[in-house]
This record gives structure tokens, sequence and C-alpha cells, in this order.
């Protein structure tokens, strides 16, 4: 290897990191994102100064913690928006295997346990949720396979088997935790970004309907998940028992009516347990009412559009794949909260991107927008000119795929 | 990809529509729930008021008593339909032996899965502690669910003292009987509904508190009851019960210039801190509630009458048939049969005969009336439960002349001890008939006065000259020849009346020779009324049965201790020269003192040479101190509730009989 070379190497690297790229970044979307973690902050504050009182004499306990996760989440959003969302291709195998190896770790016993699961590992002071950065990287994972493939995702073997190997490991690994909540969403992402990248549907669909199969018959020989999913089914009935949450949550929203009871007003967080948490969107809807609810929502809609739109615009497949992996691994999580927060499906441990309390997760949301405005930067119509400009120009990237996404999504957009 | 963006588009669409049917089409529904399942009624009882006597003893108190309750929803919690009975088992066995108390018991209340249930009421303090480490949420298995709290117990310091009239308190909080009853309202505290929010635990969270816990509470009593006089009257009443093998007896005090009574004491009586083994002969409030027939202390009131009406002179006499005088079908009989009489005379030795000639010479209707104005057969306006009028005429026409010449001398007509004691007062109030008075006072917890008695006039009966005249015609009744001498009380004019009435058989309806009422009833100083007391002795068996040697003596000893504890020196002519009573020989010091040798007095206390040693009586009650004080013919004047601390001046301290002695009460520690 000679000088040359290490020097044109050394100045890429350089000015991957010290310049912002070639186009500026979806301000629309960063405000949005930027926006919702503040409202996340207050929500917190608002949903748990009781239980912070109680439990530790301190009312703003919870709100100085999901404050500084907030500060770290920005920072963090900020540093990989600058950064080249290219650089973490070759990052892919070591991040699988490293969140691997933390969700065995949580399993096999080192985990920390908060109701009946053992969901955090324990790293010096820090407690960590390696489920939530499952998600994250199974995006990055098969973004990077799927593009990687191209055509060659067409064929059986190639394209459905590795990545139904590789979720069927983590999947196996949430719900021994248990965590069937992530489970559900690895497995739904998997099949939207396999879909998206143009995997056969038959093939989809045969191991679709094995999955829920094999789903139901995981819920009906769990005692403990079955008994929340009778409880689901027939609610009124054991309000005081399984479907305690649920149906206090639903009590909850129905106290806000159409303009809420108004901020710090909510009365259910002397009932709701984990009220700043999972269930952080019921006390939104208590203290701001059904206006709250449906505000919150079209900020989620706008986030997840424009994620969308950063996909059909990325330069490259990778991009695209990992934009698309990450507006749909959010729009999930805000779905499936929601819905279970009005009982309209059982009681999941998923959070509320941006404003459930929780550093992992508010983390892994911030890191996530960050990459997902990296990737905006680089948009195909910024493409031509950076080209023209110089040395800049990342040629050696394959480019075909991006643009089948982008017709695809147009067509339906 | 359009696909999945519809897909999410869908989703979005049904988590919007679940909003909307939640929040704003069943908002109102789920909004009373979530209402309802944070308020919660409160079982804890705003404290109950005190009731005090007149110098601010409490006479009842209520002092808070842990109760442990248990909230079987929040105990079973989340256990499977399966496991819950022996879950209910397990829970069973260890709070009921934390609790002592039967496993079938605690199992029972558990199994039926309310959301209160009372465990066990009035719980030891072993029993407290052993509850918490159920609770404690450290352990393997902690109890949810279990409750503390305190619970309003009523306890009446001095036992059995006045508790006819104070009456007592249900383990509801419900008064019952007495004051207890008809001021329950009062003493319970406002009934205003605290809302309490409660958290999923089941704990109490108030939005704004009540700090203002005094403003709940009861409100304070003050009666008019002198404890100490209450104290000697209840003794000497049941010592005359008892020797006289009597059912029962009363004794009415009133302060004659304000109406206000002293002391109300029946007996039998009882322990209203156990008064579950009483019974309702025991709780009975006689002096208030029952009516009997008053006998010759109604002659006085029949004699200020015809006065009052001028149908008969003081100056008159009267011839009366030498004790035997036929009215209708009737014979009237006199125990001292004599010719001619003064109304004075008539008084004295109560001529039945005398009395009867003045009402017929009066008339049926103008006695009648003339005795309504002393307020018979009419009910007082005490605050007190139970309301008898007695009856002037029990058959509800005018009386015929036998019936006027029977009521002149208390035949025939019913009245309470407590309307007799009113009408005596109001000759002892130059003819004034008072309101009697009971509750002194109603102050709230923080002390702000709610209610303050003042002596009401209810009607001049008779002109204070007549008043005057009769109250002289009763002084001779403890003078000379008089009826009542035994009631006499040296250094005193006391004006008085004795009553024997026989009573009804109720077999036969005949008045019989072997069932009496004897009372006594009188004022003293005569000139300058203190006190009006009346003592009512019901059915005294052994020995003798007339009025004025069964109550006199009971009325000479509470009156003579009660002035004594008022401190009203005897004066006028009969007080003693006590350096002259001191050089007569110890024989001849007499008289009087042999009256008081039953009297079980602390020989220490006497030094022989004049004067009294203050007793030693640190760390006793307040009841025994005042007894002995009283008994060392001291005044005692009461400060403080428990025990007695110290006296001013101090113990052993030669002072002069009579003078007062300060008893200084401290909580015991």
């Amino acid at each position: 290897m000679n000088e040359a070379v290490r020097q044109v190497r050394f100045a890429r690297a350089r000015r991957l990191l010290t310049r912002s790229g070639d186009g500026t970044v979806d301000t629309v979307l960063a405000a949005a994102v930027v926006a919702m973690i503040g409202f996340g902050v207050v929500m917190v504050y608002s949903s748990s100064s009781f239980e912070a009182t109680v439990r530790f004499s301190d009312a703003q306990y919870f709100l100085k913690r999901q404050a500084i996760f907030a500060v770290m989440s920005l920072l963090a959003m900020w540093l990989l928006s600058r950064l080249d969302y290219r650089l973490l291709r070759p990052l892919t195998y070591p991040m699988l295997i490293v969140v691997i190896g933390l969700l065995a770790a949580t399993v096999a016993g080192f985990g920390h346990r908060a109701g009946n699961a053992y969901r955090w590992l324990a790293l010096g002071p820090i407690r960590i949720q390696p489920s939530e950065l499952a998600k994250v990287v199974l995006v990055l994972w098969l973004a990077y396979s799927l593009s990687k493939k191209g055509e060659r995702v067409k064929s059986f073997w190639v394209g459905l088997v590795p990545h139904l190997l590789v979720v069927g490991i983590l999947m196996a690994l949430c719900l021994k935790q248990p965590d069937f909540g992530s489970a559900v969403v690895l497995f739904c992402l998997t099949f939207m970004l396999l879909f998206v990248a143009g995997v056969r549907l038959p093939h989809i669909g045969v191991t679709v309907a094995a999955f829920a199969v094999a789903g139901a018959a995981l819920v009906r020989f769990s005692a403990y998940r079955y008994g929340r999913f009778l409880s689901w089914m027939n609610m009124s009935e054991h309000r005081q028992g399984l479907a305690y949450q649920p149906f206090q949550s639903v009590m909850s929203l129905g106290s806000g009516g159409i303009f809420g009871l108004g901020l710090g007003s909510g009365m259910q967080v002397l009932y709701l347990p984990e009220a700043h948490n999972d269930f952080i969107a019921a006390i939104v809807g208590e203290e701001l009412g059904f206006v709250g609810v449906v505000g919150m929502c079209g900020m989620y809609t706008l986030i997840v559009a424009r994620g969308i739109k950063v996909a059909t615009q990325a330069m490259d497949d990778y991009g695209a794949y990992i934009a698309f992996g990450i507006s749909a691994l959010l729009a999930m999580q805000v779905l499936l909260n929601l819905a279970v927060a009005m009982a309209i499906i059982p009681t999941k441990g998923l959070t509320l991107p941006f404003i459930s309390y929780g550093g992992s997760s508010l983390l892994v949301s911030g890191a996530s927008i960050g990459i997902l405005l990296s990737i905006s930067r680089r948009r195909q119509d910024h493409q031509s000119t950076s080209a023209d400009g110089g040395p800049d120009s990342m040629d050696d990237i394959p480019e075909s795929a991006s643009a089948v996404v982008a017709t695809a999504a147009e067509s339906g957009w | 990809m359009g696909v999945l963006c519809a897909l999410l588009a869908l989703g979005l669409g049904v988590v919007l529509t679940g909003a909307y049917n939640i929040e704003v089409r069943d908002g109102d529904g789920w909004r009373s729930l979530a209402q309802r399942q944070r308020t919660r009624r409160l079982h804890v009882t705003p404290k109950r008021g005190t009731i005090y006597d007149r110098h601010n003893t409490p006479l009842a108190v209520s002092v808070e008593v842990p109760s442990v309750s248990v909230d079987a929803v929040e105990l079973l919690r989340g256990i499977q339909e399966e496991y819950i009975s022996m879950r209910v088992q397990q829970y069973a066995t260890r709070i009921a032996e934390a609790l002592h108390l039967p496993v079938e018991v605690v199992a029972k209340k558990l199994a039926r899965h309310r959301r209160f249930a009372w465990l066990k009421r009035r719980v030891t303090t072993e029993e407290v502690a052993s509850v918490r480490a159920l609770q404690n949420r450290r352990q393997r298995y902690p109890v949810r669910g279990l409750m503390i709290e305190g619970e309003g117990r009523r306890f009446y310091p001095h036992r059995s003292l006045a508790s006819s009239l104070l009456g007592f308190v249900a383990p509801d909080g419900m008064g019952k009987e007495g004051i207890e009853l008809a001021l329950d309202t009062q003493l319970r505290g406002r009934p205003e509904e605290i809302r309490g929010l409660r958290d999923r635990a089941g704990r109490l969270i108030f939005a704004e508190g009540i700090q203002d816990e005094a403003a709940l509470a009861g409100h304070n009593v003050v009666l008019t009851i002198d404890q100490g006089i209450q104290f000697i009257a209840e003794r000497e009443l049941e010592a005359a019960v008892r020797t006289h093998e009597a059912r029962s007896g009363s004794i009415v005090i009133v302060d004659p210039s304000t109406g206000e009574i002293l002391a109300m004491a029946n007996a039998p009586n009882y322990n209203p801190n156990d008064y579950n083994v009483s019974s309702a002969q025991q709780r009975r409030n006689r002096a208030n509630i029952d009516s009997f027939e008053p006998g010759s202390t109604f002659k006085v009131f029949a004699m200020a009458t015809a006065l009052a009406a001028k149908s008969v002179r003081p100056t008159d006499t009267i011839y009366c048939e030498e004790g035997r005088m036929p009215i209708d079908n009737v014979v009237i009989h006199d125990t001292h049969p004599s010719k001619w009489l003064n109304p004075t005379q008539i008084i004295q030795i109560s001529s039945n005969i005398g009395i009867a000639k003045i009402s017929l010479g009066l008339g049926g209707q103008k006695l009648y009336d003339g005795l309504r104005r002393f307020g018979f057969g009419t009910a007082t306006a005490l605050p007190l439960p139970g309301r008898v009028a007695g009856t002037l005429r029990p058959r509800g026409r005018p009386w015929v002349p036998v019936e006027t010449a029977a009521a002149a001398f208390g035949q025939g007509v019913s009245v309470t001890n407590v309307q007799l004691t009113m009408a005596l007062a109001a000759l002892a109030n130059k003819g004034r008939l008072l309101e009697p008075i009971i509750v002194k006072k109603i102050t709230d917890s923080t002390g702000i006065v709610l209610h303050e008695a003042s002596p009401k006039v209810r009607r001049r009966v008779v002109s204070p000259r007549i008043a005057r005249l009769v109250a002289e015609m009763m002084s001779s009744v403890t003078e000379g020849e008089g009826t009542g001498i035994e009631a006499a009380i040296p250094g005193f004019r006391v004006a008085g009346k004795t009553a024997t009435a026989q009573k009804i058989d109720p077999a036969t309806g005949r008045y019989n020779d072997t069932h009496y009422v004897a009372s006594f009833m009188g004022f003293v100083p005569a000139a300058r009324p203190r006190l009006a007391v009346s003592v009512v002795i019901d059915e005294p068996m052994a020995g003798t049965t007339a009025g004025g040697t069964v109550a006199g003596p009971v009325f000479r000893r509470v009156v003579e201790m009660s002035l004594r504890y008022l401190g009203v020196r005897p004066r006028g002519t009969r007080t003693m020269n006590l350096t002259k009573l001191a050089k007569t020989p110890k024989e001849l010091k007499g008289t009087n003192a042999a009256a008081r040798l039953t009297e079980p007095v602390p020989v220490a206390a006497y030094t022989g040479r004049g004067g009294v040693r203050v007793p030693k009586l640190q760390g006793q009650a307040v009841r025994s101190a005042v007894q002995a004080l009283v008994e060392a013919g001291l005044i005692p004047v009461v400060r403080g509730s428990g025990r007695l601390a110290r006296t001013e001046p101090p113990t052993g301290t030669r002072v002069a009989r009579g003078s007062k002695v300060t008893l200084v009460f401290e909580p015991q520690t």
C-alpha cells in the first residue's frame, strides 16, 4: 500500500467526519423530532411526579433523568446526522454480534428484572434495554444485506432464509425475556423491508402464516400470555387483575374528553402503573384530551412521512432501506403503543418513541433519527451537483436499487 | 411500499378511531368511573367532643384506640382464581395469629372480598406491631390491604360519676342515652364529607389536605354539673339506698339564683366504661324521667298558691279535726293529730287536713293553676332524652273536692325530681321560676363559644314576699317540733319539707302501707339560698320509712359537705364560737361531731390543735383526692387532670379547716 492511497483514504475519512456532506438535513424532520422530545420531557414530568414523590421523595426525579437523556439523545442525533451513514456499513456485523450478545446476556441471567421480565442490562450505573438497540441494528443489518444482494433477494435461499435466521435468533431472545412486543416489531419490520426489497410475495406469505401460527401457539401455551389475552378479551371482568393496566389506561384516556383536564391535572397517575413509561399515551389523552392525541399522531405522521420521503430520495439502496426501516420501526412502535393504551390489542412492553421515559429508548430513537438525517443530506437531486463539484462523490457505491424504491414509493404515496 | 404505507395509514386510522370512541363518545362514562375509583369515603371519624363539668374537669373524653381493617380486594389482587381459597387460608392464618382471632372468622371476612371490613377493633400495642410486621414490604410475602386506623373510644375518667346523666357511646360512635345522646350531633363533629383521594394501593392522599383536623372534631360540652358536689351527692345517695334497702333514689341540686343544675345523682348507677354489663334499670336517669307522687312536699306549693291568692292569711288558724276528716267517702288522716294550727304549723308538722281545708277554700281550679305556674304538669326544657311532664289531672278533668284536697298534699299527682327541685328553687329565688340549665357552654374544638347558657326566668310564680313567707314556714320544719329536724345543719337555717308518700299497689290500685317514697327538699341558707336540693328515696324498706328520717339525713350530709366544698361559711345566730368550742370538754363537744362519726376520716389529717394538715394524696385520682380532702374538712380546687402531682399549700402544711387547697393533677406519663 503506497503513501498516496493512504493519504486519499485519510482525506476521505476526514471529510466524512468534518464536513456535513453535500446537502442540508431535512429541517422539518429535525424540528419535529426535537419538538417531540421536548414534549416528551414535559409529559414525563407530568405523569411521573406523583410516583417520583412516593418512591424517591423527589417530584423531579424522573424529570431530571429524562432531561439528561433528552440532551444525550439530541447530541447523538446531531453527531450521527453529521457523520456519513455509509460509515456504518462495515460496522454492521460487529453491531449485530454485540446486540445478540447483549440479549443473550439479559436472558442468561445478567438481566435486571422489572415486573416479570428481564429486559434490562446493568452496565455499571447505566441500565440499557438491548431489545431497543436490537430493532435499529436489525434495520441496519437488513439494509446492508438487502442492498448487497440486490436482485438476488428473489431467490428463496438467498433472499429469505438468512434474514429469517437472523431475525429468528433475535426474536427468540426477545421472547425469552419475555418481550413479546419487541419480537412482533422485529418480525413485522423484517417482512416490511423484505417486501420493499422485492422478496417474492408467496415466500413472504407462507412465512408470515407460519410465524402467525407459531405466535398463536406461543400465546395459547404460555399461561402468562394466555392470561393476558383472555383478560384483554373480557376486560371489565379482569379489571382488578390482569386487565388492570389497560383498563386504567382506557379510563385515563376517557377522563380526558375532547380537550383534556389540562397539563399536570391528570389524576389517573395514581392508578396507572408505568404511567410515565409504556402508558404515557394514556396520560397524554387524559391531560390533553382527544385534541392532544390527534396532534401527537399528526406529529408522528409528519415524522414518518418525512422519513419515507428521505427513503425515496436516498442516493443509494442502503440509505433507502435504512430510512424506510427506521420510519417503519417508528410508525410501528407508535401504533402498537397507542393501540395498547386504547386496549385495542393486549398489553405489550413497548415504549412510545421520544415521549416515554427511558434512556435506552430515547437514545436509540435519537440515534436512528440522526442516521435518517444523515441520509437526508445526500439526496438524489444533490447527487449531480456534488458529483460535478469534485472529489467528494462516492461513486464506488451502487445506486441501482434506490431508484426502484423511489418509484415504488411514489406510486403509493 | 405503497401497500405498506397504506397499512400504516390504516393503523393510524384504527388508533384515531379508538381514541375518538374512548375520549369523545364514551368519555363521560370513563370519567365518572375514574372519579369513583379515586374518591374514597373516610372511615376516620372526627374526634368526639369532651364533656366537662363546670370547672372544666373532663367527665367524658375520647381517646384514639387503633383498630385494624382489611381491604380484601387489595389483599387478593392478582391471585389467580384457582389459588384464591388457598391464599385466603394462608393469609387468614397469619392475620389471625397476629390479632389473636379465630382463623375461620378472618377467613370468612377475606373470602367475602369486600373493599372494607373491620378485622378487630381496639387492638393492643403488640397487635399493632405484629400487623405492621405483616405489612412490611421487605419480607418475602407482605400482606397487602391491612389498615390500622385510630378509632375514637369513649372514656369516662370518673367511672360511674354522673353516669346516668352522661350516658355512653356505642362502638359505632353513636351516643346512647343522656347527654351523649341528646347532644350527639354537636359532640360528634361536623358530618361534612371529606373527599379523599386514594392511590392504587388504597393509601389516602389528600389534594387539599385536612390539616384543619380540629375543625372537624366534635364540639366540647361544658355542663353545669359540679364534679365535687355530684360526687358528694352520689356517695350519700348510694349509702342511703343501701342502708335503707331502697329500690332507687335520686338527688337534684340546683343553684336557685341561676337555675343551673349542680348535681343530678341517681342510684343505682353504672360504669359507662363498661356499659354492657349494666342493666337499663341502672342506666335510668331517674331524676329526669321517673315521675312519682310527691306527697307532703307539695303542701309547700299549695300553701304558696293559697297565700298568693289571699285565700288564707299567715295568721289564720285552722281546725284540724283531731287527725281525722272525711271528705266525700274518703277519710283523711294526720300523723300528728291536732286541733288548731296556723299555716306555719301546718307545714311544720305536715298536716294533711290543714292543707286540705286551705286548698278546698282556695278551690280546685285555682290550686291547679297555681301548681301549673310552679311548672308542674309541663316537661322541663332540659336537653336530655325523655321529656316527662308528670300529671296533675290524671283523669283529664277538673278535680272533684277530694282530689283537690289530695293534690294539696301530693296525692293523685305526679312530678319528676327535676320539676320538684325547680319549683323549690322558685321559692328560694324570690318567687321566680327559672329554666333549668344543664349545658353551660358548647365550644368548638378551637375554643370558640357556640352556645352559652344564661339564666332564664320562666315566670314570676309568687311575689318575693310570699316566697319569703313560705321559706320562713319551711324553716320551721327543721326546727323545734318539725318533721325534718334531722335535716337541720348546724350553722345554717334550712328551709325544707319532708314527704312520706304512700305508693299505689299496682295489684290493688290502692295506696298501701308498706311501700313509700321518702323525700326531703330544701334550700340553704334559708335567707340567701345557695343550694336547692331534693332527695328522693324510692321504697325504703329497712327500718324507718319516713321522709324526715330517711331523706332528711341524706339532705343534711350532702348540703353540709357541699357548702363546705363551696366555701359557704355558717353565719347568723348559731355560729359556734371556735375558741369557746375548743375550751369545752371533749365529751361535750358534741352532738354535731357525733353526726360525722359515721364518715370515714383519715385520722392522720387531724392535728388536735385546731386546724388540719393537708393530707398526703400524691398519685391519687381526682375523685379519691377530692373525696379525702372534703373529708378532711378542706375545700378542693381542682386543676388539670390525671394523677395528683402536688397540692398548694403542700402536703403536711397546717391550715384552717375549710380553707381552699388547690389540687394540681397531671396526666400520667
